[in-house]
């Protein structure tokens, strides 16, 4: 029998919500903390800025869990550019390797910690691949 | 923001918040490895995940291997294209005057810091728990081309040390002391060098 724990679940997080700054830490939900206590594995991404070479590489590994039935979501911060998520340039990289863009949760910096935390749960609880797909892969 | 006051950075082995990146049957949690993050975090470290090589090259269904299996050619093309992708965030923490640290995994042969796992004549067909691999005192691949081009461009080495999850039998009470005597060891010696009179 298998001992491997894995949780086949993925959150590719934007940079300020793995890392955020002391002013936002006291209005903000801790992100990490409810991915982590929700099972996630963790795809961190890259900060503000041009990083062409690592969302290429970031996308290589989306697209690698895509297509072998991990179910990855995508959480970034409103107020960020692009929420954090490097969208504009992440989305054509994954198209062209034959992936959707993965489901977004936006967390609202504005919204009461606690009803954010919340929502973010309620989100990861419930996100999984179709049990067709999870049976065709997690043997 | 680059003016700010220095911060604690730790680059993390790929794995170390995502164990799915693991070979098959090698995930010891569900995602984040919990023990090192906290260690970290209640020390005032922020986290940088640096690329998984394994995954982007073997992908995710792949077997375990040992370093020699990985140690080719185009093995180490891959490492270095990963090495010049996270460098340059690399380079801008230490040119701003950041505390940067590495933690691996130690074991590993590719995310290995003072332990990576060696049988020259291993191949085949996997067969656990018949395998057997020898734990040897070596970097894995991918550190050693990740410091060859931080080395490159001129930059300082970085204290590191690895998580010891593929070392065989885990011990994670073992790690986390291990892991937790390198961060406060780092914090010590500050203290030591700021108490010495014209020390830096």
């Amino acid at each position: 029998m298998s001992t491997d724990l894995r949780g086949w679940r993925i959150a590719v997080l934007c940079d300020t919500l793995v890392n955020p700054p002391d002013q936002l830490r006291a209005t903000l939900p801790d992100v990490f903390a409810i991915v982590e206590a929700n099972g996630y594995g963790v795809l961190q991404l890259p900060p503000s800025g041009d990083h062409r070479l690592l969302l290429a590489v970031t996308a290589d590994q989306i697209a690698e869990y895509a297509h072998h039935g991990y179910a990855v979501l995508a959480i970034g911060l409103a107020g960020e550019p692009s929420n954090g998520l490097h969208w504009r340039r992440l989305v054509p990289l994954l198209r062209h390797r034959k992936i959707s863009p993965p489901p977004r949760h936006i967390v609202h910096p504005d919204v009461d910690a606690a009803v954010a935390a919340e929502r973010l749960t309620t989100v990861l609880a419930g996100y999984d691949l179709p049990l067709g797909e999870q049976r065709r892969w997690r043997v | 923001m680059e003016h700010d006051a220095p911060r604690k950075i730790a680059l993390l082995a790929n794995c170390l918040l995502n164990q799915n990146a693991k070979v098959c049957e090698g995930a010891r949690y569900r995602g984040v490895v919990s023990p090192v993050v906290e260690a970290l975090l209640r020390r005032g470290y922020q986290l940088q995940q640096l690329p998984c090589p394994e995954l982007a090259f073997a992908g995710a269904r792949r077997w375990w291997a040992v370093y020699e299996q990985y140690d080719t050619p185009l093995y180490r093309d891959h490492c270095r294209r990963l090495a010049q992708a996270i460098a340059p965030l690399i380079e801008r923490y230490l040119r701003r005057g950041d505390e940067v640290i590495l933690i691996g995994l130690d074991g590993s042969p590719s995310s290995g810091v003072r332990f990576t796992s060696s049988k020259p004549d291993w191949g085949g067909r996997p067969d656990r728990p018949q395998d057997d691999w020898d734990i040897v005192p070596h970097r894995g691949i991918w550190i050693e081309e990740l410091e060859a081009e931080l080395a490159r461009r001129g930059l300082p080495s970085i204290p590191a040390t690895g998580w010891a999850l593929d070392m065989g039998r885990f011990d994670e009470a073992g790690s986390r002391r291990d892991l937790e005597d390198f961060l406060d060891s780092r914090e010590q010696n500050k203290a030591t060098r700021a108490d010495t009179p014209g020390a830096q």
